[in-house]
């Protein structure tokens, strides 16, 4: 079940890097700068993964 | 859908390669007829949770809410993969290696006994074959083609299977990083593709964005690489 559960989600870093991304986008996408979340999202996720690949 | 199928294909082959070492190692104490019933058991379990799987998103009505599970599952996948992939490249972690892997396996008390063998192949397969899963549903549901991503995953186990079969020792020489580094790339670009537009973004170049998406990945990707090593 664990196995199940770390396969789905990541440990618990993984899954709140991408949640605040995914939240940094939704912001983005709420503002006058909403074009821009397109580009938002992958850079966020990139220096997520980097953060990742760090820690 | 190429591109979902080529991501699916190689994310199976890393994975079943790694179980292939898992069951080799078993085969190896308690024989190949108990270890290859380990295994079987633990495809059957995951063929049950892939019709499992895509019968309960193919119930969720809304497309959007759809999407958005599975991008967010994506990117978490994509994310992970392509995080250690990184650190490996850059040299913060040692690469994996199945000749270690499997020396290890042979090294446990509890591989000469019976029972725990077949445990240690079956949650072993069962383990790996997760993250197949988790790719086949979430990629063929959202694509409208779960038979086909099940089938390029059965793919990948024939040729594991045909490779162990000849080699009879563990596949150390399948490029694991470059597959996991291109894979979460791949699953990353569909995953932020998938969020955004169920949360009503709208893609410049529509489906091509993918590819801009991957391309983009790639690039950054190598860039950290090359900055984490120096």
């Amino acid at each position: 079940m664990r196995g199940f559960i770390k396969t789905l989600f990541g440990d618990k870093r993984n899954f709140f890097v991408a949640a605040i991304c995914i939240l940094a986008a939704v912001i983005v996408l709420h503002t006058p700068a909403a074009p821009l979340a397109g580009i938002a999202l992958p850079v966020l996720l990139l220096c997520g993964a980097a953060y990742l690949a760090k820690h | 859908m190429i591109g979902a199928l080529a991501a699916t294909y190689l994310t199976a082959t890393v994975e079943w390669v790694e179980a292939y070492t898992i069951v080799l190692a078993v085969a190896l104490s308690i024989g190949w007829r108990r270890a290859l019933t380990a295994a079987l058991a633990a495809i059957a379990v995951l063929a049950i949770l892939t019709s499992a799987g895509s019968f309960f998103l193919l119930r969720i009505g809304n497309l959007a809410v759809l999407q958005f599970l599975i991008g967010f599952f994506l990117i978490l996948f994509g994310m992970r993969w392509l995080g250690k992939a990184i650190a490996r490249g850059a040299g913060l972690k040692s690469l994996h290696d199945e000749d270690a892997e499997f020396a290890s396996l042979r090294a446990l008390p509890e591989i000469n006994e019976a029972r725990a063998a077949w445990a240690i192949a079956f949650n072993g397969v069962l383990l790996e074959g997760l993250e197949v899963w988790l790719i086949v549903v979430a990629l063929g549901v959202q694509t409208h083609h779960t038979i086909a991503a099940a089938a390029a995953a059965l793919a990948a186990l024939i040729v594991v299977i045909l490779a162990g079969f000849f080699l009879r020792k563990p596949l150390a020489r399948v490029p694991e990083n470059t597959i996991k580094f291109t894979v979460g790339c791949g699953i990353l670009a569909f995953g932020t593709f998938w969020v955004m537009q169920s949360l009503g973004y709208i893609w410049p170049f529509q489906d091509a964005a993918l590819l801009l998406l991957f391309a983009f990945n790639i690039a950054g990707g190598l860039a950290i690489t090359a900055l984490y090593k120096t």
